[in-house]
């Protein structure tokens, strides 16, 4: 069965449809990616699974349970966490305690110290931040913050995470640590991702399998390998 | 039944909505440009219904001398908020990041100062004059001359205010700052003198409005914050920012109060406007505060 | 550690005082510990959450009406919790609609709403005919003093635990991002309102204590929004960053009060205005924030 199932959600702002009939499953441990211009739906996409939008019309089912209308914080704690693509850390606390809520929040709902305290190395470890933890989250760089969003996900002990544009804003050297980092914590962790990028080149590398939309709707869906040679995401992407 | 009807009612609503019209315009234009929340704004009504009293009783300076003292008084107050607080305020970061909370309880704070300065100067009793107050009739309705000029002179400052922003530079740059802060700055608008006129402007506002008030109503130190309420409830209503549909509410707001007072009575004023005060808020916190995040 | 064995020493020399058998001080100690009831219980709202009530004498004024409307029926112990409770209600009763209001909205909101309590109230009291309430038989003030100095222990101890907790974590988590929060699987609307409520419980009993102590009962007295304001000045002046700051913050005000209220009211106002505008804008860590420098620490 699968992780993920999104069932033909149309989400309609006023009369802009945002997203119309998009149905998606993500298997455990692959690496799903979601492809389209500005605009195209993604984001919203995202909001939608994690609850921060109720749809206007479809299903989301998390690990065979019904979660559409649920609060993110509910869908957080049945282990399904989201980072954004503009980040939000909680400026005035330390990079440790940023974590530190996601771990004693999450899916994990770790009431134990010991094992709290283990969970925000962990997640600091995974993201390479864990010689910056006492620094306040407001003082790190972007790519820092990124991380942070990263490593708080990581910390509320969910099996899905979904990313927004997490290599947005990165250099190359930092978006092939970045990889780096997100491969190993599949291969290692077995964690599910849902990652939507605008740099092509990582989803391509990063991607099991891809689901493009554009203007809200669904145009193609494959590997990869498939997507590269797909003419209408062509046509998108390249007129 | 008949006194609801009456000629009378509808005129004593009016002399009400155009005062509140004044001081909620005044409190919009503020809010519109610094987008900063004045809790203290109906201090200043207070300030120029003192200042209107201290001119009478102490120059024989009638109100309509006196209320050019008291715009000056209160823009001179704006000028020193302004200068010597926000920029203060705005050019620290720590305090920048929730400065909408926090400019609300510095408001707050030189609230309790006029208010407390005033009460030590004149004490805390209350006062008045007596000015313009024979009765007219007219058109089967009575009224007393110094009512009559009162909403004389506040629809005349709020439409006059109107005409100014529509017709005039200073009054198209002050609706860009208004509508699109950033784009108004690249486009040349000097966003510091604007905001700077304005506050004064408003502050000013709201002496005149304290001057009419002074001709009618006994004062006292602490007759203020109704006003700040009201104020809050009619640019709320009339969307913040947006001057015309303030003062458009405003006068309906005279109109509920007065209408509602006559089918109740008097006891139930502070409800009715502390009710709706907090009904506005509860039931449209995103409706204020998405204008807010928008513009 | 060493803060909570200082606390307990000033609490029991406090509660010494009136062997010192002047009832001059064992007032200013009664005085002291009630405001230090009232910040402390703001801060595990305010401090926490960064929504920040100007209207927390509603509950310090439900408290002493529902404490005045059983004096007489019950023990004087069973008005202070009955007291507590209402106040409680109250704050549970409001709690979602109010906490969905943010920023400088949430702190007129507060302010709005007690105005509209103390207003609702006077004409009630003025329906029944009645022009303030007495009260004739009270406790002796040692035993009010002794009470008060307990709320106040009580309020200290609920907010350290709060700042220590996961609940605390949470709370602060809003503060910094309510959305993010949420995300990281806070459950934000559920914990804003505990805080609420937790904040509004004692002062509902320090209100009914306070009734007691001036055995006479006013609406517009008991609802004055000069208690608010008060709250938030102490709480401000003190630094919201610590649980000491509210007490320090108390303390200092306390002091310049019992200075300057009894003669020069007015200008006690306007120092407590104008202590409050320099805070914010020059010491916005508070006394707190101040001692930590001097001492070297951050």
């Amino acid at each position: 069965m699968a992780l993920l199932d999104v069932k033909n959600v149309t989400k309609q702002f006023g009369g802009l449809k945002a997203l119309s009939d998009v149905s998606m499953t993500v298997e455990a441990g692959e690496i799903f990616g979601l492809m389209g211009a500005n605009g195209a739906g993604k984001t919203t996409l995202f909001s939608v699974i994690a609850g921060h939008v109720p749809p206007t019309a479809g299903e989301v089912h998390f690990d065979g349970r019904r979660i559409t209308g649920a609060s993110p914080s509910r869908i957080c704690r049945a282990g399904l966490c989201r980072t954004f693509q503009i980040v939000r850390p909680f400026g005035g606390l330390t990079v440790a305690e940023n974590v530190r809520v996601a771990a004693l929040y999450g899916a994990g709902g770790r009431q134990d110290r010991a094992a709290v305290a283990r969970a925000v190395d962990d997640a600091l470890e995974a993201v390479g931040l864990a010689d910056r933890r006492e620094i306040l989250a407001s003082g790190l760089t972007l790519s820092g913050q990124k991380r942070l969003e990263i490593a708080r996900a990581l910390a509320t002990g969910a099996r899905l995470v979904m990313l927004d544009e997490v290599m947005a804003g990165l250099n190359p050297t930092e978006i092939a640590a970045m990889l780096e980092t997100l491969a190993d914590l599949r291969n290692r962790r077995g964690l599910t991702f849902v990652i939507v990028e605008h740099v092509i080149g990582a989803l391509m590398t990063l991607s099991d399998r891809i689901l493009v939309l554009d203007h809200g709707e669904r145009i193609a869906f494959g590997t990869p390998d498939e997507i590269g040679r797909d003419a209408k995401v062509a046509e998108v992407y390249f007129g | 039944m008949d006194t609801l009807l009456s000629g009378q009612l509808l005129f004593a609503a009016l002399v009400s909505g155009s005062l509140y019209a004044l001081v909620a315009l005044g409190l919009n234009l503020v809010y519109g440009t610094l987008r900063l929340l004045n809790i203290a704004h109906g201090d200043l009504v207070m300030i120029g219904a003192y200042t209107a009293f201290g001119a009478f009783s102490l120059f024989h300076l009638p109100p309509v001398i006196s209320v050019f003292l008291a715009a000056a008084v209160c823009a001179g107050l704006g000028w020193a908020v302004y200068e010597g607080l926000f920029r203060r305020l705005l050019a620290n970061p720590t305090l920048a990041k929730r400065v909408e909370a926090n400019s609300l309880i510095l408001f707050y704070g030189i609230s309790v100062i006029l208010q407390n300065v005033v009460a030590m100067t004149f004490t805390a009793s209350s006062r008045g004059y007596q000015y313009l107050d024979t009765v007219i009739t007219w058109g089967g309705v009575s009224m007393t001359g110094n009512r009559l000029l009162t909403l004389i002179v506040a629809s005349a400052v709020c439409f006059g205010t109107l005409l100014f922003l529509r017709h005039t530079l200073f009054g198209w740059s002050l609706r860009a700052v208004i509508e699109r802060r950033e784009a108004a700055q690249v486009v040349g608008v000097n966003l510091n003198r604007v905001q700077l006129i304005t506050i004064c402007a408003g502050f000013a506002a709201a002496g005149v409005a304290g001057t009419l008030v002074s001709m009618t109503e006994q004062i006292t130190p602490f007759m203020g914050f109704p006003f700040t309420i009201v104020a809050f409830v009619v640019i709320i209503v009339g969307g913040l920012g947006n001057i015309g549909a303030g003062v458009l509410a405003g006068f309906c707001l005279g109109l509920v109060e007065t209408y509602g007072i006559a089918l109740t009575s008097p006891g139930y004023r502070s409800i009715l406007i502390y009710g709706l005060f907090v009904a506005v808020l509860l039931i449209r916190p995103e409706g204020v505060f998405s204008k807010a995040v928008r513009s | 550690m060493k803060g909570l064995i200082l606390g307990l020493v000033c609490v029991a020399g406090a509660a010494a005082v009136p062997m010192l058998g002047n009832p001059y001080y064992t007032g200013v100690i009664f005085q002291l510990a009630m405001w230090i009831a009232l910040a402390q219980s703001w801060s595990m709202l305010s401090a926490t959450t960064g929504y920040l009530s100007l209207g927390h004498a509603v509950f310090y004024g439900i408290g002493a009406y529902v404490c005045v409307l059983l004096t007489g029926s019950v023990p004087f112990a069973v008005t202070l919790i009955a007291g507590a409770l209402a106040a409680g209600i109250f704050a549970a009763a409001i709690g979602l609609p109010v906490l969905r209001v943010r920023g400088p909205y949430f702190v007129i909101l507060t302010y709005g709403l007690s105005e509209l309590v103390r207003h609702v109230v006077m004409r009630i009291e003025s329906a029944l005919g009645s022009f303030g309430r007495m009260i004739f038989i009270v406790p002796p003030i040692e035993v009010l003093m002794w009470c008060m100095l307990g709320l106040a222990t009580l309020a200290c101890l609920g907010a350290w635990a709060i700042r220590h907790s996961t609940f605390g974590a949470g709370l602060s988590a809003i503060r910094e991002d309510e959305v993010a929060a949420e995300t990281v699987g806070v459950p934000v609307t559920r914990l804003k309102l505990l805080a609420f409520v937790a904040s509004a419980i004692i002062p509902g009993a320090v209100g009914g204590l306070a009734l007691l102590r001036t055995s006479y009962f006013e609406p517009g007295q008991a609802f004055d929004p000069v208690i608010s304001f008060t709250i938030v000045t102490m709480a401000l002046v003190g630094g919201t960053e610590t649980v000491r700051g509210p007490i320090l913050g108390a303390v200092a005000l306390t002091l310049l009060s019992e200075l300057l209220w009894s003669n020069l009211p007015q200008l006690y106002m306007v120092v407590l205005g104008s202590t409050l505008i320099g805070f914010i804008l020059f010491v916005p860590r508070g006394v707190s924030g101040l001692v930590d420098q001097i001492a070297g620490r951050r």
